[in-house]
Order: C-alpha cells, then structure tokens, then sequence
C-alpha cells in the first residue's frame, strides 16, 4: 500500500519548502538551492487556501493532489483526508498576519477541525506545526525557553496557537491522536515570502531599525533545518505527545543577524549602505503597546506588530529535539542566508 | 575607655568568622553583638515564635518602593545562621571571575578562594542528607524532572547521623561553631550592645561609642578604642552605621536583593514538615531566577495568603496539604539604606525596573508550571487579589494580567550595600573589605558583595571574608 503524506498550508513558505522537499526537487543535486531531500514514494496531498497558490505548489511538487479550500470547512477536509488511513499529517497552515485581529482565530478552529477530521479517517502521525508565540518573549537576553514551559502567549497571534496546541494536546490525551508538535521560530531560506524580502532591502539600505544596542537574542531558523526536524518529528516513534523547538543551534544577537544579512547580500554583488540607523529602545515598547491596543479593538497592523517584537528576545533550547528525535541543525545564520540571497537572485527577484 | 586590637561589631557569618580567625591568629579581639546569645533549640526552628524573638523587628521589616519588598534581617549571637535555611553553595569560579572583571577586585580567582571554602565547609560540616529529603522538598525534583528542568540537591551545614533524613539533622549556626572558636582562643563576645558610631580622626577610627543593654528600659554607655575596626552588621545595619559617622562615599546606595514571588501549593498528600525547609532548588534558570521552598508552618501559610487569607481558610485549616514555595531573581535596579536622626532604623527603598517585574512574573510562571507538573491541585500565588488556581489555564489568564505592582515580594537575601573593588567612583572598600580613605576600618559581611549572587549567598560571604582576614593578617594594603 503506498503511503500518503497530507500538507496543509501547502502554498506557504513552509509548505513549499515541504513539498520540494517530499518531491526531490529540492536537494537532489540541486546545489543552487541546498537544503536535505527528503524525497519519498507515495501520494502528497496538499490543501491550499485560494486557487492562485496552486501553481506555486505544481512548480515544486508537479505530482501533488492538490485540494482548494478553508481548512475549517469539513467538506474540504473530507474529500483532503478521502481513504487516508494510516497517512501522515503535517499541519503547517496558520494565518500570521492577518487583516483583521479576529482572523486568527482560524489557527484554533482551524487545528480543531483537521484535528476531528484526522482522528475520523485514522490517520498516522500528525506533526503539528506550532510557533514561539506561545511561549512570549524572553525575561532576559540570556534566557532561553525549554522544552516545557508555560504558555504566555503573545497577543492575538499567540493565544491562537496555543489554542491550537491546546486542541492537540487534547486528542493526544484522549489517546485519539499520535501527534507530535513542533515549534519554530522565526524561519529564513528559499520560498521565502515578500515579508522576509522586505527584511533583506530594508536591511541592505541601512534603515531596518536596530533598537538600543541590538544585544537582545532572536532564535530563528533556516527552513532546510526546519524540515529535517519536521521529518524527524515524524518518524520518531515514541515522541507522541511531545513538543520540541525546531532552530538553529544558538539564538543570534540582533546585531549579528543584521550584519550577516548585510555581508550575504554583499557576497553575492549587492551594493549595501554602511549605515545602520538605531532607535532607543523605548520605541519598541510604544510599539508593542500600540499594537496590543489595535488588537484588542479588533485591528492588526503587521509592521506594528512586527516592530514592537523587535527589541525582545526570543530564544529557545533545542536539547530536546537534538536528545529525542536526532535532530542536528547542519546550517547556519551565514550559510542560511548566502542560500537565500541566491535563491531570490535565481527567482528574478530584486533585493 | 576600653582599649582592644581588634574591635568586630556583629556577629553573624561575617562577624563570627572575622572574630574566630584573628583571635586564633592571636590577636586580641572584642565582639560586639546587638542581640542576645540564644541557643539552638530555644525557638521552634522556623516558627512565627523565632521570627519574633531571633530576627529585627520579628522579621518584618519593609523596603519602600513599588512595590515594596518585605525583608527580614536575623539579629542575635550568630546572626542570619541561627535562622536561615542552612544552604550552602561554594562560590563557583564563573561567579567569581565576573565580579573581578566587572568590579575591578583583586585575587578573587577561585585559587584565592577555594582553600577558605573547603574549611568553612569542614567547619560547618556540609552535606546533603544521608536519608530521606523532606516530602516538600521532593515536590520541586519531581517537577523538575517531569519538565526536565535541572534541580539539585542543596547542601547545607548540618551535622546528620549516618542514615538521618532531613529533619533530624543538628544546624551548625554560629553559634555552635566560629562564635565558641573565638572565645576558645580568647575572643571576648559582649551580647546586648548596640553600636551608636565610630569616630573618626584623619584616616582612623579612633574610638567607637555604644550602648550596653542592662535590664529594659536600663541601659549604659561603653566607649571603645579600637586598633582595628571589622564592621560586620549586615547588609542594612553596616552601611547605617558607617553614615551614622559620617563615612558615606558609596555606602548605602547600592543595596542588592533577590527579591522572591512566593506561592503556597496544595497537594492529594501531607506534605507539609513545619519545622524543616526543602533543600532542592531548580538550577535550570541560574542565575536568574531560582525557585525553592520556604519555611511552611501554618502561621507562615497564613502570612503568605494575607491580606485575603479568611477566603482561604480551609488551606490554612488543612496545613498538611500545603507547602510554600518562592521564585527568586536577580534585578537591575537597586536599592538604597539611609540612616535616619533619631531613629534606630534606617530607611530603607528599592527600585526595580521594569525588566525585574517581567522576570519576576516570569518566575512566577515558571514556578507555578513546576508545581502542577509535580501534582499540586491547587496553587494560591502571593499576589493581590490573589486567586486559586486550579490548571494551566488559570495560570495563563493570570499571567496575562499580573504587573509588579501586583506581586508582593519579599526577601532575605540583602546584599552589596558597600560594595567592594579598586573603582573608587563606585566601591566603597577596597578588594579586601578596607575603606577607601581610612586605614583601620574595614567591612566583612554581605554589604563587600558587589552584586547579588543568584544563590544563597552565605557560602559566598564567608569565603570573602575569610579571605579578607588572611589578608589582614598577612599586613596586605
């Protein structure tokens, strides 16, 4: 019986990045982009949102089913979940940015509907992909969160997802679901989104906003490491329940990720500005203010929100997945970023 | 006038030490204790009744600031030891390099340490219990490896039989070991004296002025005139002292806690020992914030739940269920102790930043997350308008609510009043406890700490200051 291998949140950066993985396109030999292949036999399912994410998904997975739709409509999700007992699930579909702050609770009832609809079909191991929004940010620059920790979550976006997981941990518990969640943060790498490219120009002309002395820590992520701890989430087999970080091997100071994007850019025969503008701290804080404040009414401003976590660290330990699941981060910030420069490069895209 | 060589004024960890090595050494030495001498055992050990009787102001005294932070100082022959939790940690050589890096302090490397520590331990003979820990002190390593957060057996200095369990060990207090050293080698100690200040002369102190407690309300004075001068009132009453005589460059201004959020947690099983605290810690977040138990008898579960304590009755009614537990920080900011005319204390204020009240409800947080993985049924945080929790839900609505104003703290841990180090712009002593300026007046207890360090800290004060006598001793300047 061949195996089936359902992604949801197909048409997004992480979905992408899953099923070029899954299909060999990415890693088999093709050295511009780098990354590990995980090619496998079988079917890959995909759900996307809108029709216009398809083409996206064939470009990197040309004999994936794809399914269009709400992941909350059950319709949808039956005819995605059709004769996949056994299958594998990987639930990467999460709104991030929406328009409207009430929009993020598709996150819950999103992970609440596939949730019902994978214990109904009887599905394999479901890999939950969560986030550090959680878990909030970091008490101190030298702080890192572990494995098990309180939930405090950030905002709108954060008490989603940990509603999200709270869904998981249910089923689990009620021994209806073998999952395992996954939690990455902030991620960088090939399929990376228009959000991420803004990063890399506001960075290269010098105007990405450094806050006080930029010595507070961001964990992040290169999506090739992601999907190894992904597919190892996957295959372990007594990780049910479990949760486990998904980063690179140390959290970054702020200014070290600038200043690598700044150095991979130039690299790769980009012009970039020598100067760096700062901004006192206290900005990010109006920031982080302001935005809680929109949302509680409702509204969501992404640059906003995007701002007002800059100055905060947040950072986590990856002993867990590194002890559980094998997992070994092979790339790091400055190679992670040269494969991004290059991939947007190869895309025609301009930086 | 009385004439001495060496004048030590308190006899805590620092004092008691100070006053054993320089009369073995044999110096002529006169110890001068505001308190009385109480024997171990006199007092319920870590009673509402000790409190009253072994510590300043029964224990409760009050940092202003906000919010304010409660903090107890022991007084009595032996000072903090007699009351304390007894646990002891070796300053580690990573501590030790940052403060003589960061504070400018000379031959602080753990080659100049680690001999002084290794006979404070044997003398104090720590250890870690032969038998069975306290059934509280297992609920924090059954939450710690539950989350896999690191926890640890604490030592502490108590002398233990070969298979007792915690509660039956005997506590080696000051005043079972340097405090009778002393007087073995011909140390007088004069309990009951308060001292009322030093006079200065140029760069000496030429005599010091203090009260002699006779009967109440019936009192002498006694005049002293000093060789040398070792002030070891503790981190409050030292820098007081010292601005009562007018010394006051960098002294008192930077006062250092770790200011603690305590919760009591009430299990299925009795848990509860009175008269013994848990010796586990969770090292996991050192030195940030370390979380532990606290002394749990009903008086002291009640405090914890005031002012709201009627509503919680049953949790005070059903003591053997509950324990305290505490979540201690380290902070950027600081406080400050001002003696004030004519009154026996000083003020005392601290402020903390808003970084310290995010960590500190951080430590909250993870305090409570340790307790319900370790099988509490209920957690009652020390907080205002304080609440029952009952799941992790509960906690994450309150710590989506919770500020600093919200948390009262308390601590017990007070610290780097005059702070120690060559920066004259921000020491008071110098690196080995002598005040800039003067040549025979020195510090020797926690006030010489230049920063607060993320754990019990008695260990530390009296390696320093154990060091800081053989330097004295070896004439070093």
């Amino acid at each position: 019986m061949t195996h089936t291998t359902i992604v949801t949140g197909a048409g997004g950066w992480l979905g992408r990045a899953l099923l070029a993985s899954f299909s060999g396109v990415w890693g088999s030999g093709d050295t511009s982009i780098g990354g590990e292949s995980h090619a496998r036999d079988g079917v890959l399912r995909a759900l996307v949102h809108t029709a216009n994410e398809v083409a996206g998904v064939l470009v990197v997975a040309e004999g994936a089913e794809v399914h269009v739709g709400d992941m909350t409509d059950p319709e949808v999700l039956k005819r995605l979940f059709e004769g996949a007992d056994g299958a594998t699930v990987i639930h990467a579909a999460g709104v991030i940015h929406p328009k409207r702050a009430s929009d993020f609770v598709v996150n819950s009832v999103g992970a609440r509907a596939v949730v019902a609809q994978a214990i109904t079909t009887g599905v394999g191991r479901f890999v939950h992909v969560s986030s550090n929004s959680p878990f909030g940010v970091n008490s101190a620059p030298d702080d890192v969160f572990r494995a098990d920790e309180p939930y405090r979550p950030y905002l709108g976006y954060g008490r989603s997802k940990m509603d999200a997981e709270l869904v998981v941990r249910a089923a689990v518990d009620a021994g209806d679901l073998d999952a395992v969640i996954v939690r990455p943060p902030w991620f960088y790498g090939p399929f990376q989104p228009e959000r991420q490219t803004s990063f890399f120009r506001l960075v290269r002309r010098g105007i990405f906003p450094m806050f006080g002395a930029g010595e507070n820590r961001r964990s992040m992520v290169y999506i090739g490491n992601l999907v190894d701890g992904i597919v190892r989430a996957e295959q372990q087999a007594d990780a049910t329940g479990k949760a486990y970080w998904i980063a690179d091997a140390r959290p970054y100071p702020m200014t070290e990720v600038v200043a690598t994007v700044k150095q991979a850019l130039a690299d790769a025969g980009i012009k970039v500005s020598e100067r760096q503008v700062r901004v006192p701290r206290l900005f990010g804080d109006l920031a982080e203010k302001a935005d809680g404040f929109l949302q509680e009414r409702g509204r969501y401003q992404q640059e906003l929100h995007v701002v007002g976590e800059l100055n905060k660290t947040i950072a986590c330990d990856i002993s867990a997945a590194r002890a559980d699941l094998g997992y070994e981060p092979t790339v790091d910030l400055a190679e992670g970023m040269r494969r991004s420069v290059r991939w947007c490069l190869d895309q025609g895209i301009e930086l | 006038m009385i004439d001495v060589e060496v004048l030590v004024i308190g006899s805590g960890p620092g004092g008691a030490l100070t006053a054993a090595r320089l009369a073995e050494a044999g110096r002529q030495v006169f110890v001068l204790e505001e308190g009385d001498w109480i024997e171990v055992g006199e007092h319920e050990p870590f009673s509402l009744d000790q409190m009253e009787a072994q510590y300043r102001n029964a224990g409760q005294t009050v940092a202003l600031g906000r919010p304010p932070i409660i903090y107890t100082e022991g007084r009595g022959a032996g000072g903090g030891s007699e009351v304390n939790s007894g646990l002891y940690h070796r300053p580690g050589p990573e501590l030790l390099d940052d403060w003589a890096r960061r504070f400018a302090i000379r031959d602080l490397s753990e080659r100049d340490i680690v001999e002084h520590s290794r006979e404070i331990e044997k003398t104090l003979s720590v250890g870690t219990v032969p038998g069975a820990v306290t059934p509280a002190s297992s609920v924090i390593e059954r939450g710690g490896a539950a989350l896999g957060w690191a926890t640890r057996e604490v030592p502490r200095w108590m002398v233990y039989g070969e298979t007792s369990d915690a509660g039956d060990g005997e506590r080696q207090t000051m005043t079972r070991t340097y405090l009778p050293r002393a007087r073995e080698a011909g140390a007088t100690i004069m309990t009951g004296v308060h001292v009322d200040r030093l006079v200065k002369r140029g760069r000496r102190i030429v005599e010091v002025r203090a009260t002699k407690r006779l009967a109440p309300g019936i009192s002498e004075p006694l005049r002293f005139r000093p060789e040398h001068v070792f002030v070891c009132a503790g981190a409050i009453q030292t820098p007081a002292l010292l601005q009562r005589s007018g010394l006051r460059t960098n002294v008192g201004r930077t006062l250092a806690v770790h200011p603690m959020v305590k919760a009591v947690a009430r299990f299925d099983d009795a848990i509860n020992v009175p008269d013994d605290v848990p010796v586990h810690q969770v090292k996991e977040f050192a030195p940030n914030i370390s979380i532990g138990g606290s002394a749990s008898g009903p008086g002291l579960l009640g405090l914890a739940l005031a002012p709201e304590w009627a509503r919680f009755a049953e949790v005070t009614a059903d003591w053997e269920h509950s324990s305290l537990y505490y979540a201690a920080t380290r902070t950027q900011g600081h406080g400050r102790v001002q003696a004030l005319p004519f009154l026996d204390d000083p003020l005392v204020t601290y402020r903390l930043t808003r970084g310290d009240g995010k960590m500190l409800v951080h430590a909250l947080e993870r305090m409570v997350h340790l307790l319900f993985a370790a099988g509490a049924r209920r957690v009652y945080p020390s907080v205002a308008e304080a609440v029952e929790l009952r799941t992790a839900a509960d906690l994450t609505e309150l710590g989506q609510r919770l500020k600093l104003r919200d948390l009262n703290l308390m601590t017990v841990h007070l610290c780097s009043s005059v702070p120690m180090g060559e920066d004259r712009a921000r020491a008071g002593v110098d690196s080995f406890g002598r005040i800039h300026g003067f040549d025979n007046v020195r510090v020797n207890d926690a006030s010489l700490l230049p920063e607060a360090p993320g754990l019990n800290p008695q260990g530390t004060i009296m390696a320093i200051a154990s060091r800081n006598c053989a330097a004295f001793l070896a004439g070093a300047r």
